[in-house]
């Protein structure tokens, strides 16, 4: 206390201060060091700022604008897809979607948030996760998590909009099917773009709705149309701030007109669906899928194109319970359902059987080895070196020509054919095969979607390069060479050949039009849309490819029309009973071909009932291809089915049915 | 007979008291009361353009609050000028006392804001006791060592000066605040350096200091004990590398950086400045004020607002070897050196060449504790000054 008083003295220096501050050792020294150190952190503070905003101030001005500005693509409606007389086969109808902003979301509690997304617009949790970590590549993009909102979900989200941060609706159009399930395979779909897309095609970006399948993907370029952009300005919860900028207007996609016959599609499909009952109820219980082509033989534009079993291309609108898209997207359930998606037109192979009879025919004609009246002897059996070969019909014994044979469909005499094509000398090479790759087999047609089987031609060398130590390891060195039954059953479309329907039909056209392989196609042309001008202003014509010719001998291509003609027409043929009162003269020819198939608890030998033709037979307008899966005998399902088709092509009924008696 | 001459003592003071504060405005440092008028006025028409879009329909909001908290902190000024030092010396011990009773407080009755116990709620106004324990810690300090001036040289001086610091600085550090805790620290180190402290204790404290950061920072987390929380060691390290996370956790550090570039030579404007207005930038009227105003007022606003510190900092060195006294001399640099270091790390931070730490800017901030205890810290320099005048 002593101390604190004389503390207080001023005047008397107090013990703790006797040194004055400035006496004690080095006092000056460290000011001087404080003052050096503010100097240098002023001088440290003002170069940095320096350097930030006078030296890199464009540079952070950059940023700082591009951290507000967002772009926003408008997707633009695409365009519809019309039938050759202007039905709308696909149109758009406006719709809401839910978008998510990745990076708006808040940073804590986005989990949570997006629970109450997924339980609010009824999507599953996991896949808008997914869906957000598929797009993780770009952050600044939305992620369209439910294309389809209904309205009280639009609502709810609008009311609550602060629960629901960096979620946005937006306007969008969604695919519309007016026919519901019609020419589904055909039309195809439309989805988000894949990564695989926007690594190989230009002008795509993440989040683009592009076509996936069919049409829709083949003629995407004209059916999209040009996105627009819309500049926002954004603060950092992404709020938008200001109007947005003059945007860019999206130019919406042109039309596209198919050269289908929306009525002709829709009887094809009830066609195929009516020839499969057919097969069932004549005790065929696998009947379970099949095509139908029908073609202008003159030009190869495609009237309809039919695949059973087929699907409702509106399930891959929007997002939609799994349970509906899996026969689509996964291979087990997509098999259970036997495969809905695949066109069997041009994707599904099956040997064409008596059907290729024509092709025979024609090559046998043209290298010579038989004259149209010619009489072979056809019999119930016959033995090719050393080998049992069967005909269809056990109790037959007559000779026949060439046109009988075909109207017949008499397979001994075919076997005699192949026999002689395997009896010539090397170097005639195969003419079979040759005359067959001619006429459009073992190669795609060229239609213009996809995707396309090629089949399978077997040739000498095919049999060769397949069947080695590696393939075959027990048998390859006899598997490998190429043996007069390879010839035989070749005649006769059997065992290793494959086609596809739109080759047969394809192939019939020819016979059809005098000798020309059309082009299949599908696109008419690409019209302005919106279109209720008449006539619509086109954009762009696709001439169809001109038709090959391939030199045939007049006599030669006669002798088999008729064979065909009487197929359908004498007594004896094989489809007389279904096409023989129908007022349109209709030549064509039955098939019953024999395929291995694979079915839950079967595996073997199953028929596949073809019928394929033309009519009128005089001056063909139309080409039917009708192939039912495991449907027996040609005439029992596929030429009833095929009937229908001519039936709604020529407005005109059949009077009646008779007993079928054919292969 | 203490008693009573006390009271005659004080009775002849306050006499003396009388007869000083006559000439007292002759003895004020003008210059100083200059750059502190011209620091809370730069400040003040700073945050009204900082926060003019911040709360809608009200654009002079924070403007009004900060006119207030500066006319407080000015009475308190001008309190703080009349006020003896050597009253702080003798009470030293009431004093840090009071500062480390305060600090309990906080952690004890503190109203929990994100995370961390920094305020206690008067209710009118969040009080923020650290901000005020600053100038408490640095009187305490000052008085201990003048004390102690003659035994400066013992090690067992600057140990018992560093263990008493501790205290506080620990209290401040587990609200958890870590910023003020570093000014504490630059404050004690001030006052040793001023005070006399032998080199080699000043090397050893040094040696201490970097063990102790690298123990926290990297030892203790890699041996499982975590000391400080994982946002802290982001903060304290990012802004060694700060593209490594621009969306995570450097986010404010690129945003800020951003922003003060983006200002360029003569600002974007109050309408313009994006980055503040649509709150890209976190903290804006707080924590980032620095980069907000550089937004939108340029390199030549800034620079301007740094120089006003530089001749504040200046003219409080100056006073520190003007002090009348041992005493007024370690508050002096106390005061300058954790004024110098809040400055540096805040405008440092906002440039990504500090550590991201809530450390207000001095004057501009938004906030009436930092306000209040700035001028007040002022005014003590101010009167040490004036002292310092009176003996000549």
């Amino acid at each position: 206390m002593a101390s604190a008083s004389s503390t207080a003295n001023g005047r008397s220096a107090p013990p703790a201060v006797a040194d004055p501050p400035r006496l004690v050792g080095g006092f000056r020294t460290r000011i001087a060091i404080l003052g050096v150190v503010v100097l240098a952190v002023f001088g440290v503070l003002l170069l940095r700022l320096w350097a930030l905003q006078v030296l890199s101030g464009t540079h952070y001005l950059r940023a700082a604008q591009n951290n507000q500005l967002r772009t926003i693509r408008v997707q633009a409606p695409r365009g519809p897809i019309v039938d050759r007389n202007g039905r709308v086969l696909v149109t758009n109808v406006p719709g809401i979607s839910i978008l998510v902003w990745p990076t708006d979301l808040p940073k804590d509690g986005r989990y949570g948030e997006l629970h109450r997304l997924a339980k609010l617009v009824r999507v599953p949790f996991a896949e808008i996760v997914a869906d957000i970590r598929k797009h993780s590549s770009d952050p600044l993009a939305p992620v369209t998590i439910k294309e389809s909102a209904r309205e009280p979900e639009v609502a709810y989200l609008s009311e609550h909009k602060q629960d629901f941060r960096g979620v946005d609706v937006a306007r969008t159009s969604l695919r519309h099917y007016p026919y519901g399930s019609l020419a589904a395979q055909v039309l195809g779909s439309v989805g988000e773009v894949t990564q695989q897309q926007l690594a190989s095609k230009r002008g795509y970006r993440s989040g683009d709705e592009v076509g996936q399948s069919g049409i829709e993907s083949r003629y995407d370029e004209y059916l999209r149309g040009q996105p627009g952009v819309v500049h926002l300005r954004v603060d950092s919860l992404g709020r938008t701030r200001s109007a947005p900028s003059p945007p860019t207007e999206p130019q919406p996609g042109y039309e596209i007109r198919l050269t289908l016959d929306a009525r002709l599609q829709r009887a094809a499909e009830q066609a195929l669906a009516y020839g499969i009952q057919t097969a069932r109820l004549n005790g065929k219980w696998a009947a379970d899928g099949g095509a139908i082509v029908a073609l202008d033989p003159r030009d190869g534009s495609i009237l309809a194109l039919a695949s059973n079993p087929t699907y409702n291309p509106g399930v891959l609108v929007g997002r939609h319970p799994h349970r509906q898209l899996a026969p689509l997207l996964n291979q087990k359930a997509a098999e259970r359902a036997n495969f809905p998606g695949v066109d069997r037109a041009l994707a599904g192979t099956y040997p064409p059987g008596s059907t290729f009879k024509p092709v025979t025919a024609l090559a046998a004609m043209e290298e010579h080895l038989v004259s149209p009246y010619d009489t072979l002897e056809c019999t119930g059996r016959i033995t090719i070196a050393k080998q049992i070969f069967k005909n269809w019909d056990p109790y037959i014994a007559a000779p026949l020509t060439m046109p009988v044979a075909l109207a017949r469909s008499c397979d001994t005499y075919f076997y005699q054919l192949g026999y002689r094509f395997w009896k010539l000398p090397p170097e005639r090479k195969q003419p079979l095969q040759e005359w067959a790759r001619r006429f459009g087999f073992g190669r795609p047609t060229g239609v213009d979607l996809g995707p396309e089987a090629s089949g399978l031609l077997p040739t000498i060398r095919w049999r060769h390069e397949t069947y080695t130590k590696t393939t075959d390891a027990c048998c390859w060195q006899i598997d490998r060479l190429w043996k007069p039954g390879d010839s035989v059953q070749l005649a006769i479309g059997q065992k290793d050949l494959a086609v596809t329907p739109i080759q047969m039909a394809r192939f019939y056209a020819l016979i059809a039009n005098g000798g020309q392989l059309v082009t299949p196609h599908l696109a008419l042309d690409v019209e302005q849309a919106g279109g209720s001008v008449s006539p619509p202003i086109v954009r762009r014509p696709f001439a169809p490819a001109p038709p090959q010719r391939i030199q045939l001998d007049p006599t030669a291509l006669s002798t088999v029309k008729l064979g065909l003609l009487e197929a359908t027409h004498e007594s004896f043929g094989t489809s007389n009973a279904i096409f023989g009162t129908f007022p349109v003269p209709i030549a064509g020819k039955t098939g019953t071909a024999e395929k291995h198939v694979q079915l839950p608890g079967f595996s073997g030998m199953m028929d596949q009932s073809w019928w394929c033709g033309y009519g009128p037979a005089d001056n063909p307008t139309i080409v039917v291809c009708a192939l039912i899966e495991n449907g027996g005998h040609g005439g029992d399902a596929a030429a009833p089915a095929a009937l229908r088709v001519f039936e709604q092509y020529f407005g005109v009924k059949a009077a009646g049915q008779g007993p079928v008696y054919s292969d | 007979m203490v008693e009573y001459v006390g009271t005659r003592h004080s009775r002849a003071r306050s006499r003396r008291a009388a007869r000083a504060a006559e000439p007292l405005a002759r003895r004020l440092d003008w210059t100083l009361v200059a750059a502190v008028a011209g620091a809370v006025a730069y400040g003040l028409w700073a945050i009204a353009g900082i926060t003019r879009h911040d709360v809608p329909g009200n654009p002079n909001y924070y403007l009004v609050r900060q006119g207030v908290y500066a006319a407080v902190g000015g009475l308190g000024l001008v309190g703080a000028l009349l006020v003896d030092p050597s009253f702080y010396r003798r009470y030293w011990r009431a004093l840090f006392g009071g500062t480390v009773g305060l600090m309990a407080l906080v952690i004890l009755a503190g109203a929990a804001t994100r995370g961390s116990k920094r305020w206690i709620d008067l209710g009118f106004f969040r009080f923020q006791p650290s901000e005020f324990g600053k100038l408490l810690f640095v009187l305490a300090l000052a008085g201990f060592l003048a004390d102690r001036a003659r035994r400066i040289g013992e090690p067992r001086t600057t140990l018992v000066a560093v263990g008493l610091a501790l205290v506080p600085i620990f209290l401040v550090f587990v609200q958890p605040d870590l910023g003020t805790a570093l000014v504490y620290g630059a404050a004690l180190a001030a006052i040793l350096f001023v005070a006399g402290t032998p080199w080699t204790h000043i090397a050893a404290l040094g040696a201490g200091v970097v063990v102790f950061a690298t123990a926290v920072l990297w030892l203790l987390p890699a041996a499982g004990v975590p000391v400080l929380k994982p946002y802290q060691v982001h903060r304290l390290t990012q802004f060694m590398n700060p593209t490594s996370d621009p969306r995570g956790a450097t986010y404010n550090i690129t945003q800020s950086i951003t922003t003060v570039g983006a200002g360029g030579v003569h600002g974007r404007g109050v309408a313009g400045s994006t980055q503040t207005n649509l709150d890209y930038l976190p903290e804006h009227a707080t924590d980032f004020a620095f980069a907000s105003l550089a937004e939108q007022r340029g390199f030549l606003g800034a620079a301007f607002l740094l120089c006003l510190y530089l001749l504040l900092v200046w003219r409080g060195l100056r006073i520190v070897t003007l002090a009348r006294d041992h005493f007024s001399a370690l508050v002096a640099g106390g005061i300058v050196v954790a004024f110098l270091f809040q400055v540096f790390v805040n405008v440092g931070m906002t440039m990504g060449i500090a550590p991201i730490t809530g450390i207000p800017l001095p004057f501009v901030s938004v906030g009436g504790s930092s306000m209040i205890a700035n001028l007040v810290a002022m005014g003590v320099l101010l009167a040490i000054y004036a002292r310092g005048r009176e003996r000549r």
